[in-house]
């Protein structure tokens, strides 16, 4: 009798833990209306800028539910998980290119092909941003945000120096020039996160359709064009235009304090640069990156991030109604507001003069907006690019080794993909 | 006269033949064991065997992972990273061998013995009470270029220190230092506890035909540290197989993948890199690898212990 209660209890307690372990995703679907919202992201320290908009949309009836998580690589396994559960986020941030490609195969985010459509409509996304989101023709996710890549300056550095706003490339290597010699570090750049800025900045300017065509596969690692740019590169490494890339202050910090003159960077930096006391038009501005090749015209990186809903998850209806909403200029003006950040939305003008030059010249006639290169390559050829960028940046050794080596990975690429 | 007779004893344990256990009894003690045994094989042997299931499929976490045979490891060993890594992984077991084990031993022979020997064994056991992230954000201030040892360098007139965190395998080796700094002191405590463990009577008698200093520590205490020893080199050789927080906190492995270790690998290529295949592949061959090293040296020392 004991016995039996022994192994019953085992049991028991065995197929407790195994079932636990089993929960399975199902349908969900939900309706719209009223709802608190599941919310996830990686950017835990944005939470007081969710809550201004909790306050907003509460009125259309719609709040989220915010749960931060200030490690990528942790969140990006959690949300993957997630959708393995019955738990599936109804509302959760993503990166555009390969990463949303993935969810996008696996049927794991709700289609907002509509949504895009109304918001083109009235005008509420500019022209471009929906190839971000756009995979097989439909569309999917709205943007959370926008970033573009500019040069940030130090004014008094500029000043003391007698440097005007370079709108030439020739004019941005004469104004390092001259830092260089008054002992002035001209231009920022790390080994780690963004090691590609560079690469980025100057094969935008020197060949748009090369940069757009490695993304493709119609370009080559090995063309002149980017041989070019990788030779520019080191030519600046080795006339010491760049900090020294085991130094680990920010980047905003070195700004702000003249330790480099100038950093390359997206606007989310005029954010982190008000964290470290510097005011915009005061300490600091912002110039569009001039073209390393005058006739490409000008050329503006935008990087975007993505706010997805979760397909069959409890609120579905209810976070596609949020997600319209996110677009529409009310919101829009709140989160540009208590961000200090740019709008993708082109109704809302941000308060930071600096940046809104910057969406201007991205929206004029003559500037071409690419993506960024991070989101814009397959996933394993810019994993590769994470090593032989980081090693440039750090040794500039000879570039062609290291492009043979991503072109390599690249043909290995395409060929799979037929 | 009378004779007495002693009553029968009962016999003792040791005089009982051996009785085989009731079949209830066998019943009880497996009906015990078994939510023990489930814990074990759903938290411990479900994931390894979950794990070199991955290494043979294509899955990048979402959907259904693809089989494609030993096509990872074969990825893994023609790589180079995966190489560069392999021989960090070296440089770290050999590095943590001659430094925090040969320092461990250096300092508890040295302080054994001594008067107030623990005030000299306390500095090097204060940093094993920091967390291994901890101590490599402290050391990236001091060899961070323009930190701490830069600016003492620049003192004493050294004004192009080399580049401690960006070139390999230097930036490997300080961080073996870094480590030193962590783990030398738990090894000199263990050591002293072996010296304290070794019987007093044969290190007289080998004072009294005459041996010391260098003679006696060679021929007497070393041999007889050997148990101490043999668990202390175990310890390092499976801590710096699996060394991670370090590297983390210090280089993230970088520049490039210069100072990645198998550690690092296998969590950048699952998580990072969202290949699972490749990550479940390198971690495959990381345990095997451990698992090895760890019996075949034990079994090697015991087994000389035995015949000892």
């Amino acid at each position: 009798m004991k016995r039996t209660r022994i192994l019953a209890g085992a049991t028991a307690a065995s197929l407790a833990l195994g079932l636990a372990a089993c929960s399975s995703a199902d349908d969900g679907g939900g309706e719209g209306g009223d709802a608190t919202l599941g919310f996830y992201t990686d950017k835990a320290a944005w939470e007081p800028s969710f809550d201004a908009m909790n306050e907003v949309s509460g009125a259309e009836g719609k709040t989220l539910d915010f749960t931060g998580y200030s490690d990528t690589t942790a969140y990006d396994s959690f949300i993957k998980q997630s959708f393995r559960t019955k738990k599936v986020p109804d509302l959760f941030t993503w990166h555009t290119g390969p990463s949303l490609g993935e969810l996008v195969d696996q049927n794991l985010v709700a289609e907002t092909t509509d949504l895009w459509t109304q918001a083109e409509a009235d005008g509420l996304v500019p022209e471009g941003l929906k190839d971000n989101y756009t995979y097989g023709g439909k569309q999917y996710c709205v943007p959370l945000n926008v970033a573009y890549w500019a040069v940030y300056y130090n004014k008094k550095v500029f000043a003391d120096h007698g440097i005007e706003v370079p709108t030439t490339f020739e004019e941005l290597m004469a104004a390092a020039e001259k830092l260089k010699a008054a002992d002035v570090t001209p231009f920022h750049q790390m080994n780690i996160i963004f090691e590609f800025a560079w690469f980025q900045a100057l094969l935008a300017g020197n060949a748009p359709d090369t940069y757009q065509g490695l993304q493709t596969g119609d370009a080559s690692y090995l063309d002149p064009e980017v041989v070019e740019v990788m030779d520019q590169w080191k030519q600046m490494i080795d006339d010491g235009y760049y900090n020294d890339p085991g130094v680990t202050t920010d980047p905003q910090t070195l700004l702000k304090n003249g330790d480099v003159a100038m950093a390359y960077f997206g606007t989310f930096l005029s954010g982190q640069l008000t964290e470290v006391g510097a005011k915009s038009g005061e300490d600091y501005g912002i110039f569009p990156m001039p073209s390393m090749n005058p006739a490409s015209g000008g050329q503006m990186v935008l990087e975007t991030g993505p706010l997805c809903v979760g397909k069959g998850s409890e609120n579905e209806q209810a976070a596609l109604d949020y997600s319209a909403w996110w677009m529409s200029d009310e919101a829009q003006k709140t989160w540009s507001d208590e961000r200090g950040e740019v709008s993708f939305n082109p109704h809302v003008k941000v308060d930071d003069p600096e940046q809104q030059k910057l969406v201007d010249a991205a929206t004029s006639d003559d500037t071409t907006v690419q993506q960024r290169y991070l989101e814009a390559n397959p996933l394993p050829v810019y994993t590769l690019s994470t090593e032989i960028f980081g090693d440039f940046v750090t040794n500039a050794p000879d570039p062609m080794p290291g492009l043979q080596r991503l072109q390599g990975e690249a043909d290995t690429y395409w060929a799979d993909q037929g | 006269m009378t004779a007495t007779v002693a009553p029968p004893r009962r016999p003792t344990s040791a005089t009982r033949p051996a009785r085989r256990p009731r079949p209830t009894y066998r019943w009880s003690a497996r009906g015990f064991a078994l939510p023990a045994v489930l814990v074990v094989a759903l938290l411990l042997y479900l994931p390894f065997v979950w794990t070199s299931y991955l290494s043979l499929t294509e899955y990048n976490g979402l959907g259904d992972p693809e089989l494609v045979g030993l096509a990872k490891y074969s990825e893994m060993l023609t790589d180079a990273g995966f190489l560069n890594s392999l021989l960090n992984t070296v440089y770290w077991v050999v590095g943590t061998l001659v430094l925090p084990v040969g320092l461990g031993l250096l300092v508890a022979v040295l302080a054994y013995g001594l008067k107030g020997s623990f005030w000299y064994r306390l500095p090097f056991l204060l940093p094993y009470a920091i967390s291994g992230v901890a101590v490599g954000v402290i050391w990236t201030f001091v060899l961070q270029t323009g930190g701490a040892l830069d600016e003492a360098l620049a003192l004493l007139g050294v004004t192009d220190p080399p580049r401690w965190l960006l070139d390999a395998p230097l930036n490997t080796f300080v961080m073996i230092g870094a480590a030193t700094w962590q783990g030398a002191g738990v090894n000199a405590l263990l050591f002293t506890i072996g010296l304290q463990s070794i019987p007093r009577e044969p290190l007289e008698a080998a004072r009294l035909d005459g041996a010391s200093g260098w003679t006696m520590f060679r021929t007497m205490t070393w041999p007889m540290l050997t148990p101490l020893t043999t668990v202390v080199v175990g310890l390092s050789i499976v801590g710096s197989l699996k060394q991670f927080d370090i590297i983390w906190a210090m280089t993230k492995g970088g520049p490039g993948v210069s100072s990645e270790t198998l550690a690092l690998t296998m969590y950048k290529e699952t998580f990072v890199n969202n290949d699972y295949g490749l990550g479940a592949a390198v971690a495959v061959f990381l345990t095997v690898v451990t698992v090895a090293a760890s019996v075949l040296y034990l079994r090697r020392q015991l087994s000389g212990a035995k015949e000892l």
